[in-house]
């Protein structure tokens, strides 16, 4: 299967001029973005404006975007420049890590940062979310836990699950899709009611 | 919802959906809300399964940040002009060169097309060629091993086709060469020199051909009678 072959569809139809193309790219990787863009300042608050100018950024330089490279290392590339540029402006000393952007969310733990600017609210939120998805996974079948997981924790490819799992990589797609499912028809519950919640934060 | 569809958008979120099924979906997905909305969910249980290692996820970006950016891009105009515009630009420097390289294999293959169809519209050589070509194979197939006087091919006394009359042949050239440019006009009329030059030289002027005349004296007939 050709890597990056989703991402590129959506950043063709932006070219084209389809902007709904790009809330699904930033669906897909917001969380990406912010969590490298706390590697270079401390306030949440501050990481999401940041993250909005590299997707912003990002949108606009999209013309330039030949596909090259994959686009997520592409628009890290952006995000990392857009947190530099931000911590120089306001004369603060960015933090000095060696980013690694094939693996970016394994190599540096955020949680104590978080601690101290979160909301008692926000972190009940996530919490709630966290726990609905753990507990979903746990009452999954083994067969669809181990999919899933090897999927979004270790980052497998279908073929490498399907090699793991000794299954046709079919099996792989249909299982992660229904543990998927499964997880999602929790996190609607929560969605429902906890994002109501989240909104009135403010 | 389509269980299929949501399998689709499931391996289109882990890039494991074949590129033409991608291009559809992605399509729909930038139009559909219930579909985008699952596929932010699907990217929210990715990152609450990776908060296991002590990541934490930022609730708030989901109600904030993609809606903000998403705003943020409303407001600016759309790509389609300038990416495009780039595209092209890119893609017409690129092939740029291969402009003249291909207006010329173009002209050299339409110069070799001529003049095989010239050479096979001569009248001695098309039905020679059309013998050598025919007769042999059956025959040789059938006597390999020692091939008989039979097996050669007698050419057959041809009848030249009557050429056009020289009249017809100027006026046809006069109204051509009034509607081309005078370097274009220059090729049929040096072909008709050498067309008549070579029927003088062949001396078979006494075959029924009507007899030539210099084809200048044509022209200039064609012209008065015109």
């Amino acid at each position: 299967m050709n890597a990056d072959v989703s991402d590129l569809s959506l950043v063709r139809r932006v070219q084209r001029g389809d902007k709904g193309a790009f809330d699904a790219l930033v669906l897909k990787y917001q969380h990406k973005v912010v969590k490298l863009v706390m590697r270079y300042v401390r306030n949440p608050a501050e990481a999401e404006d940041i993250a909005q100018d590299a997707f912003i950024k990002a949108y606009r330089a999209l013309p330039q975007f030949r596909g090259d490279s994959a686009f997520y290392t592409w628009l890290y590339r952006i995000a990392i420049n857009t947190a530099k540029n931000a911590v120089v402006s306001r004369d603060r000393s960015p933090v000095d890590f060696d980013l690694d952007l094939q693996n970016p969310d394994e190599s540096y733990d955020m949680q104590g940062r978080l601690k101290d600017s979160e909301t008692p609210e926000a972190l009940t939120l996530t919490e709630e979310i966290r726990s609905t998805v753990n507990s979903a996974i746990d009452a999954l079948p083994e067969d669809l836990r181990t999919a899933i997981v090897l999927r979004e924790l270790e980052g497998l490819s279908y073929e490498e699950i399907a090699d793991a799992m000794g299954c046709p990589v079919g099996t792989v797609r249909s299982r992660i899709f229904r543990a998927r499912e499964a997880i999602d028809r929790r996190l609607r519950e929560v969605f429902e009611g906890g994002l109501g919640r989240a909104e009135e934060l403010g | 919802m389509n269980e299929e569809l949501d399998s689709q958008l499931s391996a289109m979120f882990d890039d494991e959906l074949p590129e033409g099924e991608c291009q559809l979906l992605a399509r729909r997905l930038s139009r559909d809300d219930a579909l985008k909305a699952r596929w932010r969910r699907y990217a929210v249980i990715g990152a609450a399964v990776r908060t296991e290692r002590g990541v934490r996820m930022d609730v708030r970006l989901e109600t904030n940040l993609a809606t903000r950016v998403s705003a943020a891009i409303s407001a600016e105009p759309a790509l389609e002009g300038n990416a495009v515009a780039e595209n092209k630009v890119r893609a017409g420097g690129g092939l740029r060169w291969w402009q003249p390289v291909v207006g010329g294999a173009i002209a050299a293959g339409v110069a070799a097309m001529s003049v095989l169809w010239i050479r096979s519209e001569a009248p001695v050589g098309s039905d020679a060629l059309v013998a050598q070509n025919a007769a042999p194979t059956a025959t040789v197939i059938s006597q390999s091993p020692a091939p008989s006087p039979s097996t050669y091919v007698v050419p057959t006394k041809v009848e030249p086709r009557t050429p056009m009359p020289a009249a017809e042949l100027a006026n046809y050239l006069f109204a051509h060469s009034e509607y081309s440019t005078p370097v274009t006009r220059r090729f049929p009329l040096s072909s008709l020199v050498s067309s008549e030059s070579g029927t003088r030289a062949g001396g078979n002027e006494s075959d029924g051909a009507v007899d030539a005349v210099p084809v200048e004296d044509v022209v200039e007939n064609a012209k008065k009678a015109k």
